[in-house]
């Protein structure tokens, strides 16, 4: 009784999303990526903004969470272990800058003891946008509340680029767009319904990219 | 009725609640903290020797704050600085020795193709409160000297390092201006990787002094091993 309540309390203070995705694949592989791993690593060149590290967790997690046959590496120990040559400065961002990297013994070494496969790139951000409404807190002997009304959208905007290591060719592209809005009504206590903008839009790419990686989909 | 809390415990609160209030009046302090990869390269057949100056290996940055709704920072990136360069040169040389004096004629010291002493010159930072962007920045200029282990100089260039970070649910300035800086300082140490056999100067000397890297200096460890009568007439000779 208790989880019901709990569910449907959850479900309540969760706002609507609407969501899109677009998606063009050149080069699917019929039978899954088998022994390969793939990488998913967040495109930081931006001087406005960088793609959150979050983000491109969640959209691994979720590829890994519904096909675990799917090795993704970890986008922090991929960078450390090819550092320097994928820092912001120095990521190819061409797929036949593979070609000048692997030239590199070392680079090429690492690579195949990786055993990476299909690289993804991920470009965008989650903005916050069209706040309105206020709200005033107070603390007094009595107790303390807040009474009031904000509300906030979200809008993210994601784009995956996937890269087939071995034929140095770009094999994919997923779009994904997602608009929320919150609201958070305070009297006394206050209640924030918050749009799951992000995740929605992490589900959206991962789905799509499950569906290019995984023989399962 | 009896109180619970006796008079010193009470003095103790008192003390610390004004150490507190004190403290927020000082400024945000940050010392850079982070791990460094070591470069994934082809080593330079070079035995390299560096030297920091005592302003770069204690390298700070501080401001002043302008309003009294900003604070003020104070920024050390020594250690941080000494760690990454460290790490980058072991791996980018064959071999990287630590100088034990400043390169000058006279000095003794290690025997190595050439020295590189490393400067900041500046440091920029931009906390989202100055740009109204969600963007914590670091930008820095680095200077450096490559010279003989006599001071000669063979090459001297400057080169900039860049990092950012965006805000995120409950990390703050200090966390958020620390990780800026390690992005800024692993930036550099990218650059410095991927330029270094590009610089002009360098390139000539390196050219030039190939002979000398065909045949490594084998007498370093002796050198650092040997007395210091013998290391003197080395270098006088």
């Amino acid at each position: 009784m208790k989880m019901i309540l709990a569910l449907g309390l959850v479900l309540i203070t969760t706002g609507c999303v609407t969501s899109t995705v677009d998606e063009m694949v050149f080069n699917e592989p019929l039978a899954g990526i088998g022994d390969s791993t793939v990488v998913i690593l967040g495109r930081r060149h931006a001087s406005d903004y960088e793609t959150e590290p979050d983000f491109i967790k969640c959209v691994g997690d979720h590829i890994s969470r519904r096909d675990n046959s799917i090795t993704v590496i970890n986008e922090i120990d991929f960078i450390n272990s090819l550092y320097p040559w994928f820092e912001p400065r120095t990521a190819p961002l061409h797929p036949e800058d593979i070609t000048r990297l692997l030239e590199q013994d070392p680079v090429a070494q690492r690579m195949l003891e990786l055993k990476t496969e299909y690289m993804i790139w991920v470009d965008g951000v989650t903005v916050q946008s069209d706040s309105a409404g206020s709200m005033t807190c107070g603390i007094g002997p009595g107790g303390a509340g807040c009474f009031g009304f904000g509300t906030w959208s979200n809008d993210s905007n994601y784009e995956a680029v996937i890269w087939d290591f071995t034929d140095q060719a770009e094999v994919g592209r997923v779009n994904t767009t997602a608009t929320g809005q919150s609201y958070m009504p305070a009297v006394v206590v206050p209640i924030p319904i918050i749009a799951p903008v992000q995740g929605t839009a992490c589900d959206g790419i991962g789905d799509q990219l499950l569906e290019f990686l995984s023989s399962e989909y | 009725m009896r109180s619970m809390t006796s008079g010193p415990d009470i003095r103790a609160l008192g003390v610390a609640l004004l150490l507190a209030l004190l403290a927020g009046c000082g400024p945000n302090t940050v010392k850079v903290e982070g791990n460094f990869p070591a470069p994934l390269m082809e080593p330079i057949p070079l035995t390299l020797g560096v030297w920091y100056p005592e302003d770069f290996a204690n390298h700070e940055f501080s401001d002043e704050a302008k309003t009294r709704s900003e604070p003020s920072w104070l920024v050390s990136t020594g250690d941080a600085q000494v760690a990454m360069w460290d790490t980058l040169l072991a791996g980018m040389f064959t071999d990287m020795v630590h100088m034990r004096g400043e390169p000058a004629s006279g000095q003794m010291n290690q025997l190595v193709n050439a020295v590189l002493i490393p400067h900041v010159d500046e440091l920029q930072y931009a906390i989202p409160q100055h740009t109204n962007i969600k963007v914590y920045e670091i930008w820095m200029r680095y200077r450096f000297e490559l010279v003989t282990t006599s001071g000669e100089p063979i090459a001297e260039w400057t080169m900039a390092a860049y990092g950012k970070t965006p805000t995120a649910f409950l990390r703050s300035d200090q966390a958020a201006v620390n990780l800026a800086a390690v992005m800024a300082l692993r930036d550099a140490g990218a650059n410095f990787a991927t330029s270094f056999t590009r610089v002009p100067d360098v390139a000539a000397w390196m050219d030039g002094g190939q002979q000398a890297i065909d045949n490594p200096p084998a007498e370093v460890d002796q050198a650092l091993d040997a007395p210091p009568e013998t290391e003197k007439a080395e270098v006088d000779s």
